[in-house]
């Protein structure tokens, strides 16, 4: 899927976020934040963007807007809710986003869709001007459940995912 | 209107269930509320877990007011350990409690409830027409956040409560920072009320009973005694004799009545009629600028009172914020030891009761959780009962709009009583 937000290159300035979604105690829904942490364990070190922060965030709601402020590139990293196999990883840009969240939804109340195109109405110059969300399709939500075998081994794709981005995103002209 | 109304969503509203209203020959047949999550799994989560974990994990029940189930519980805490806590110690949490309210009342008042107010699908479409409005929402609910993040390290789940006090101080100069917002927040709570005057509202009164906690000191947010409409007044221990809860078939949260069976309203217009007289000065002035005095019957003026525990928690902030000079060891140590202990406080949408019973480890053995919304549910199917009948007349989706609206009245928070709630009306 093609990213259509900022078709302009990043640049080495602006601060990259990559911000894991979900609740820890129930199930499934824990992925975004496990994304991020396998991301941090295996590929930190090697990143060398000087502007990159990343921020693990349990039931955000509309708080994400506070989280996206002032970022260049967004990555958020979510489980979804929709009818395909669990452990299915998605790649999303804003447009795709906008239409997904019609059949299906991000696992968290005030979906991303929602908040982010009340960021663009109402502060356009703090919102990103790239946001990608890698979705991991959830199997089970229990309540105090670990993740779905299914789900544990998508993770290390999803995380590749992530590092794949900014390396393609920030690669040597 | 002679079709069933089905409604699958209930938007605007914290977490997720579904509303029926069943239709027979035009007659209201049957309503039912009703909750799909799994029902207290928190309170099973809890059994066998240190004492001090308590308050982190409580606080992820809920997104929106996770100081309310971390003040709630270190108190019941506290009790059954017999920790006194210090009266710094005290102001902050109270600090922590005002945060929680301007970002949850502010949240509420303008982005979940309004727009059914001035007829808007959400609140997107109403920052399409009235962007500054949303704007100073998110500035107001950005302020809030920023003084939880300050005092509580993190600004969704705070981490910095434990059974004693707090794991640490925050930073004098962090806190009194924030006063030139908080100095905002209160002009801009201020201004909320007069708009939220300006709004019409429907025209729908009950004879409810009120409960909330009551101190005669002050407006009581973080702890005190229970009182009632009915004249009753009693200490925490004492709740569940007088409260009762009870499961109801088609529902996975418990339902409260009172000891006589009787339905019960707890929250914001709760608490403005049991304690106006406490509202800090300019909090009542606001109140009386705009005629609003006790007591108000009107569920959907529930945001009337909201906007004025705006000016109230802001004002208060402030006191707070410049009184804060952090002096001494930021907890209590304590010797653990079994016992129990119940504790509550006031939840922005209402009264929330913890018991806990832990053992000589420290250990919890019992815990027992009752949140705002599981109280009010038998309240809101009794007021959807008497709104039925006008309202099956409406068109369907104008039908299905007024039940929407009468709930997120209550500003219900299905995460809190159980978790994720959808809405549905069927007809014969």
């Amino acid at each position: 899927m093609n990213d259509t937000r900022g078709d302009a290159r990043m640049k080495k300035a602006d601060i990259i976020k990559i911000i894991g979604v979900g609740q820890s105690l129930r199930g499934d829904d824990a992925v975004g934040l496990e994304v991020v942490r396998l991301w941090r364990e295996t590929y930190h070190r090697e990143c060398t963007h000087p502007n990159l922060q990343i921020e693990l965030i349990e039931l955000p709601g509309i708080d994400l807007l506070n989280v996206l402020d002032g970022s260049g590139l967004a990555i958020i990293v979510d489980a979804t809710h929709g009818s395909s196999k669990p452990g299915t990883v998605y790649k999303l840009s804003e447009t795709d986003l906008v239409s997904f969240s019609g059949g299906s939804r991000s696992a968290h109340g005030w979906g991303v869709a929602e908040t982010l195109s009340l960021g663009r109405q109402l502060m356009p110059t703090k919102m990103p001007h790239k946001l990608i969300l890698i979705g991991i399709e959830a199997g089970q939500l229990t309540l105090g459940g670990t993740l779905s075998s299914e789900v544990q081994d998508a993770l290390p794709e999803a995380a590749r995912l992530i590092d794949q981005y900014i390396r393609d995103e920030f690669k040597p002209e | 209107m002679n079709q069933d109304i089905y409604i699958p969503a209930l938007a605007r509203v914290e977490g997720e269930g579904a509303l029926t209203i069943r239709l027979k020959e035009g007659v209201v047949d049957n309503i039912i509320l009703n909750i799909y999550e799994p029902p207290r799994f928190f309170e099973g989560f809890l059994n066998g877990r240190y004492l001090q974990d308590v308050p982190d994990i409580t606080a992820r029940i809920c997104g929106i007011c996770p100081v309310a189930y971390q003040m709630s519980s270190v108190q019941a805490l506290e009790t059954a350990l017999q920790v006194p806590i210090s009266p710094e110690v005290r102001h902050l949490r109270q600090l922590l409690y005002c945060a929680e309210y301007i970002e949850s009342h502010a949240l509420h008042i303008y982005l979940l409830q309004a727009p059914d107010l001035v007829g808007y699908e959400s609140a997107i479409s109403l920052a399409a027409e009235a962007p500054d409005l949303v704007k100073k929402a998110l500035h107001l609910k950005k302020i809030g956040n920023d003084l939880l993040k300050t005092i509580g390290g993190r600004s969704v789940h705070p981490v910095n409560t434990c059974v004693g006090g707090f794991y640490r101080w925050p930073h004098a100069d962090a806190i009194h920072a924030l006063l030139p917002d908080l100095d905002w927040a209160r002009q801009a709570a201020i201004d909320t009320v007069k708009w939220a005057a300006t709004l019409t509202y429907p025209d729908f009164e009950q004879d409810y009973e009120f409960v909330a906690l009551n101190r005669i000191d002050e407006y009581a947010i973080y702890d005190g005694y229970i009182a009632s409409s009915t004249g009753m007044r009693i200490d925490p221990s004492d709740f569940e004799k007088n409260y009762i809860e009870t499961h109801v078939e088609h529902s996975n949260a418990l339902h409260s009545h009172t000891a006589n069976n009787g339905t019960y309203f707890v929250g914001p217009l709760a608490r403005f009629n049991l304690n106006f007289k406490k509202l800090r000065p300019i909090a009542r002035d606001a109140a009386r600028e705009i005629g609003l005095k006790p007591p108000v019957r009107n569920p959907y003026k529930g945001l009337l009172a909201r906007a004025i525990e705006l000016v109230h928690c802001c004002d208060l902030a402030i006191e707070l914020a410049n009184d804060y000079q952090p002096q001494g060891p930021s907890f209590k140590e304590f010797k653990v030891r079994p016992g129990e202990g119940w504790g509550v406080s006031e939840a922005p949408r209402g009264l929330l009761y913890h018991r806990y019973v832990v053992d000589e480890q420290g250990l919890v053995r019992f815990a027992r959780i009752t949140p705002p919304t599981a109280q009010n549910f038998a309240q809101m199917e009794a007021d959807l009962w008497a709104l039925a009948p006008t309202v099956v007349k409406q068109p369907q989706e104008e039908a299905s709009l007024s039940f929407e609206h009468l709930l997120r009245s209550y500003d219900p928070c299905i995460s809190c009583s159980v978790h994720f709630l959808k809405l549905k009306i069927d007809r014969e």
